[in-house]
């Protein structure tokens, strides 16, 4: 849940990074945190166990500057992926005012993709939220290992995941970066205009 | 494409899943590959290749192994447990978001810090029961169910806790251990005198009375009670402003998912309107449910105008519900 500081003029919202294991929500954060340096406002903390699966969350604080007269700063959150994590990914996902959902492109995942979609749904109903109504990106990740693995053509990625959400994607590979910084830039743009319907935040 | 180019093919897939640490689709990949060579390689020629791929499947099982049934979560730094509470605690006053951040402690694994967080919050009347129940459970997510038996032994002594209160937490902790396949008659409050010796007769139950598989992190007890929220029909909301209280506002639920509540705020209720804002705790709230009234609290979730719909115009209100 977003917090606005009528007397400072500062407005601080949420963003989670959803989506199955090993989707690449932690190599996102990991390519924001070092490609957006002048934005980034603290240390990128994450928590990962000894084969690199989130353990807890990774968590990254971020300064956009005055945007409209307001301070906006924005804290980007990952959820730990693997199925059995369903307590805390519910925890981390509690108050977010904006999701971006990484699906991976290798054909072999696709029911882990509609599947961890599905939980979403689900989290976010238990958080009193709606996934038709909250900010949501997907993104389609993996898309420069087309060569040497069978990945699915975005067609059928909307198909599965995007026919009735009907919200912004993109493909892209955040191992080379290719798409971080246009799926965040969406996800923010969506989160503060939705934000500005319940706080008026910008003058 | 040739049988050999074909194995070469499903060769590198699963070597790809098995560096990307998607062990299952590897695995799934190694075997389809040891069928094709089984298959359509002379023994001779496949033996090598077949044993080596075993030996890779055999590595990978055990991986998946160690992924599926992980360890306790390690203890994280002061500065990590300090980031849990301080980014996973979403009340608005002080002492709520304390118990908000012992409970993500809790979720989190970090047993020992919030032991320590919650026997802070012991010194609260308020939030001193849900304090020990936690307490209790934090030993016993954390293999100690001794620990919390001498922690309620302790709790005994006269002073910080009712005899009411004690008999709550005793029967809590009794059904804890019989969760955990042990037996056991705990001293009540007034009878502490009596009982000196062995109050805690430990014995294995029968094999079919343990608990089949244990959940990574045990869940917090103030998520059990949300569970176990009555289904709520209506809820009655007393306004105070200035010292003055308002006459009581009932409204309908329009859904209900654990102890959270959807109303709908009609337009007249101008007050109630303008006073509602996300994260406002209503600390006069009666709940109504088919078979009883609980007295209780609120905090507000969400409030919108709804903008579409045969409602349009009205306000909806999302509640989060806490009984006394």
């Amino acid at each position: 849940m977003a917090v606005f500081n009528i007397k400072n003029r500062e407005i601080e919202c949420k963003i989670v990074y959803y989506g199955p294991g090993r989707s690449g929500k932690t190599t996102n954060l990991e390519y924001i945190f070092k490609t957006y340096k002048k934005q980034v406002a603290d240390q990128m903390v994450t928590i990962d166990t000894e084969g690199d699966r989130t353990l807890f969350f990774d968590f990254l604080p971020m300064g956009l500057g005055k945007i409209k007269g307001c301070d906006v700063k924005v804290q980007l959150y990952t959820v730990p992926g693997q199925v059995q994590y369903s307590s805390t990914r519910k925890l981390v996902l509690k108050g977010a005012d904006g999701i971006v959902f990484v699906a991976d492109s290798f054909t072999i995942r696709r029911e882990k993709n509609m599947l961890s979609l599905k939980d979403l749904d689900q989290n976010l109903k238990e958080c009193g939220l709606n996934i038709f109504k909250i900010p949501l990106i997907l993104q389609y990740n993996k898309r420069d290992a087309g060569g040497s693995i069978p990945i699915m053509s975005i067609e059928m990625m909307q198909n599965d995941l995007n026919k009735q959400l009907k919200v912004p994607y993109y493909p892209a590979s955040a191992l080379t970066g290719e798409g971080v910084g246009a799926t965040l830039k969406e996800c923010m743009k969506l989160t503060l205009v939705h934000l500005q319907k319940e706080f008026k935040w910008a003058q | 494409m040739g049988i050999k180019e074909q194995i070469k093919t499903v060769l590198r897939e699963a070597e790809i899943y098995r560096t990307q640490g998607l062990f299952n689709e590897a695995m799934v990949k190694f075997k389809y590959a040891s069928e094709l060579i089984e298959k359509n390689v002379k023994p001779e020629n496949g033996r090598h290749l077949v044993d080596g791929i075993t030996k890779k499947v055999e590595l990978l099982k055990q991986t998946i192994s160690k992924y599926n049934d992980p360890e306790k979560p390690p203890e994280m730094p002061v500065e990590i447990q300090n980031l849990i509470k301080e980014k996973f605690s979403f009340s608005t006053d002080k002492e709520s978001a304390a118990l908000d951040g012992a409970i993500a402690l809790t979720k989190f694994g970090q047993f020992e810090r919030a032991i320590k967080e919650f026997k802070e919050l012991l010194k609260m009347e308020s939030f001193r029961l849900v304090a020990a129940k936690n307490i209790l459970r934090c030993y016993f997510s954390s293999s100690s169910p001794e620990g919390a038996v001498s922690q309620y032994k302790e709790w005994l002594t006269p002073g910080l806790f009712t005899p009411g209160q004690l008999e709550k937490i005793r029967v809590f902790l009794e059904n804890l251990l019989k969760e955990k396949g042990i037996e056991s008659k705990l001293p009540a409050a007034k009878e502490e005198k009596a009982v000196v010796k062995e109050e805690v007769q430990a014995k294995k139950a029968p094999e079919k009375a343990k608990p089949a598989i244990k959940p990574l992190i045990e869940m917090p007890e103030a998520d059990k009670e949300e569970e176990e929220f009555l289904d709520v029909s209506s809820v009655g909301i007393i306004l105070e402003t200035e010292g003055k209280k308002h006459p009581e506002i009932i409204l309908d639920v329009s859904f209900q998912s654990g102890n959270m509540v959807c109303l709908i705020v009609p337009v007249r209720e101008k007050l109630l309107i303008e006073s509602m804002k996300a994260g406002l705790r209503l600390n006069n709230v009666q709940f109504y449910s088919p078979i009883a009234i609980l007295n209780g609290s609120g905090v507000v979730a969400a409030f919108t105008k709804i903008s579409s719909g045969p409602k349009m115009g009205n306000y909806s209100l999302d509640l989060k519900m806490f009984t006394n």
